[in-house]
């Protein structure tokens, strides 16, 4: 098997699984995260402060901001559901200390090479570096700075299958294969003395869908790479959107899955009642498997040389991919939650309150799905809006929880003052500012544009005032977070 | 000895396809080229090297294996020289020293190694499927297109091939062993 695992951080005796291996890299990983999101957040209010007029940004300067906003966040989302899925998992299979080391040394030197490609390459082609914008940046930047930003990507993406290989091959070598870790057995109504917990059906669910994201998504970039340094090479547009798109909502998507093992190992502390996987919960997994990798289609509505049946699999999927995992997950939060007299500190609240932002952003997520919606609202602030809300209240809370979590120490404890103060400042903000990006949407006000009419100022304003708040609240949660960390460990 | 029997066997079958692999790069780079490949990984079969060789081998399998995943060496590979130089360094420079190696590759590097190796694939169906531009110039285009759906199809196939144990466990040892198949390292 596989050579022992670290003996974990911070006074803990790790003898057993449950003692969190690696906790060490993890909460290093979790500053590193939290500190990210504050400056990305920074970024964004910097984009809508220069969108509403208060500030003057060169528009050229506005894009590379926005790509470094886009990439930032993906990434480090990414980066937090990952340290909290092997955070947990450690909890039930034994992890390679040196696997995850090496992710986070890739991690670390992809964003050095997307950062250098943006502030100094000015590279500002935006994270989904569509084929062909990449070369045709119109004497904006040279290639080698867009070739700098997909090595970036590369980096980061080799990080992660060695990541995901070393997981999937640990939940193998318990679990004997990687059906009975999504709960097959359970499904199917056959007998598992030692079923998989939550977090492993969930491991082995990412594992296979990610990896296959990161395969596909490596041969359209190395292919986009080959196109931007040997200009003789095409590649065929429409297929090239096509795995882009495959790829970036497979991972983007996986941060969240990755991040709600969180709630699925942290609730119960609190309930008192443990998350134990059952057969509902299983399916529910596995319909996500197959369902997350069918409905990317539905970021080419637009593409009308797709086929159609392909953009009706789209359609229909977006419907009922949230659907089964998120009902399953809300529904069975709020059955625990009730049921229990919670203490409700930032940990719980924050969890609890991801549950409901993921729930809430998957509801216009599935609307901007429908075809007839699309028409009218691809490429307006509607979608910012419901992947701000699902990111913002859903896979950032479980972040910002589970690192309440870390620091939170053996006793469970009422909200204090600041906490709450944070906690509502956050929420607040963060409602306010997905829901002026929901409202641009409906008035038809374009993503992406560095410059705004007059008439969409007011729009602009109200978000810009809002995202101080989160701002805010980021800031005393990160904060808190390391003062709390440097008075455990010193 | 019916490793090296199986050995000579691929390479027989390599250089009867001669022809073949003039007529058409879908033999020569899918057909040809492998056996020739097979052909050095087989006469290595019951070899074994102390690790301390494993990385240098597998560095020079890899150098090979890229030298000849370049359309311009395809090319030059119908050529006298570039057929001699063929015949010699397939077997001997990528299919011997990688199977030397594989014994001492560690999981992950393996796995690695596979998920890369279908990444790659996909580059170059990508490529040949679609690219503007005749890349070898003793192929047609068509032939050249061919190419490019057979490196797809063969990426689809290896990806099974690899999954399905780890999806659904191995069928030979049973639903729980796992520390993968030692002698073909599977
Ligand atoms: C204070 C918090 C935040 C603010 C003020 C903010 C602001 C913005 C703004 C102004 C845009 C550009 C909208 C446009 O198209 O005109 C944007 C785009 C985006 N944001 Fe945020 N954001 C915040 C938090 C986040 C978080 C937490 C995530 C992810 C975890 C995120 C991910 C993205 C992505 C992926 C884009 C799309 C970039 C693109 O269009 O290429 N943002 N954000
Ligand atoms: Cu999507």
């Amino acid at each position: 098997m596989s050579t022992a695992s670290e003996p974990a951080a911070a006074g803990h005796a790790a003898t057993e699984p449950s003692a969190a291996p690696q906790a060490g890299a993890v909460k290093l990983t979790m500053i590193l995260s939290g500190a990210v999101f504050a400056l990305m957040m920074v970024f964004g209010l910097i984009m809508r402060a220069a969108q509403g007029q208060w500030i003057e940004l060169d528009p050229a300067l506005f894009y590379q901001i926005l790509t470094a906003h886009g990439a930032g966040m993906v990434g480090t989302a990414a980066l937090s559901g990952a340290a909290i899925l092997w955070y947990f998992s450690g909890r039930h299979v034994v992890l390679t200390a040196g696997i995850y080391w090496a992710f986070l040394g890739l991690f670390l030197l992809g964003v050095v090479l997307i950062l250098g490609a943006i502030f100094v390459g000015g590279y500002g082609g935006a994270w989904t570096f569509l084929f062909p914008l990449p070369a045709l940046s119109g004497g904006a930047w040279e290639a080698g700075a867009a070739a700098a930003f997909m090595l970036g990507y590369v980096s980061i993406g080799v990080g992660f299958l060695l990541y995901y290989l070393e997981l999937g091959r640990q939940i193998h070598a318990r679990y004997g294969s990687l059906a009975r870790a999504l709960g097959w057995n359970l499904i199917l109504g056959r007998e598992d003395k030692n079923p998989p917990p939550p977090t492993i059906v969930a491991a082995a669910a990412v594992t296979i869908f990610n990896s296959i994201g990161i395969i596909l998504g490596a041969a359209v970039l190395v292919a986009s790479l080959v196109h931007l340094l040997v200009p003789g090479f095409e590649v065929d547009a429409l297929l090239a959107k096509n795995l882009i798109y495959f790829f970036g909502h497979v991972f983007i998507n996986a941060s969240i899955y990755m991040a709600v093992t969180a709630v699925y190992e942290i609730l119960p502390e609190y309930t008192g009642r443990p998350w134990k996987s059952n057969r509902l919960f299983a399916i529910a997994w596995n319909a996500v498997l197959i369902f997350v990798m069918a409905v990317y289609w539905h970021h080419l509505l637009q593409d009308v040389v797709m086929p159609p049946w392909m953009l009706v699999v789209g359609q229909l999927v977006s419907y009922f991919s949230g659907i089964p995992l998120i009902a399953v997950t809300a529904f069975s939060t709020f059955l625990y939650v009730r049921g229990s007299k919670m203490t409700w500190d930032l940990a719980s609240s924050l969890l609890v309150l991801s549950v409901a932002g993921w729930s809430v952003g998957s509801i216009p997520a599935s609307i901007d799905g429908m075809i007839s919606v699309n028409k009218v609202m691809h490429n307006t602030m509607w979608v910012p809006g419901h992947f701000h809300t699902y990111l913002l209240l859903g896979e950032v809370a479980m972040a910002f929880g589970f690192m309440a979590w870390l620091v939170r120490g053996k006793t469970i404890s009422q909200m204090g003052g600041l906490d709450r103060a944070a906690f509502a400042t956050y929420l607040a903000g963060a409602a306010g500012f997905v829901t002026v990006f929901l409202f641009s949407g409906a008035a038809s006000i374009p993503r992406r544009w560095a410059v705004h009419y007059e008439e969409w100022l007011t729009h602009d304003r109200i978000g810009t005032l809002f995202s101080v708040l989160v701002v805010l609240g980021t800031l005393i949660f990160v904060l808190r977070f390391v003062a709390r960390l440097g008075r455990s460990e010193g | 000895m019916r490793m090296i029997c199986l050995a000579l066997l691929a390479f027989a079958e390599a250089v009867a396809l001669r022809e073949a692999a003039v007529a058409s790069p879908v033999q020569h780079v899918l057909v040809q080229m492998p056996l020739l490949v097979l052909a050095g990984f087989m006469a290595a079969w019951d070899l074994k090297i102390p690790r301390g060789w494993a990385v240098p081998l597998l560095l020079a399998a890899l150098t090979v294996f890229l030298f000849w995943m370049l359309p311009r060496n395809v090319d030059w590979a119908l050529s006298p020289a570039g057929e001699t130089a063929k015949y010699i360094t397939l077997p001997l420079l990528l299919g011997l020293p990688l199977r030397l190696s594989w014994p001492w590759l560690g999981p992950i590097l393996r796995g690695f190694l596979k998920a890369n190796a279908l990444s790659m694939l996909g580059v170059l169906g990508f490529l040949y499927t679609h690219a503007p531009v005749r890349i070898c110039n003793s192929y047609l285009v068509s032939a050249q297109h061919d190419l490019g759906f057979a490196f797809l199809y063969l990426a689809a196939a290896l990806a099974c091939l690899w999954a399905i144990p780890v999806l659904f466990g191995h069928p030979r040892r049973g639903p729980l062993g796992a520390a993968g198949c030692s002698r073909c390292g599977a």
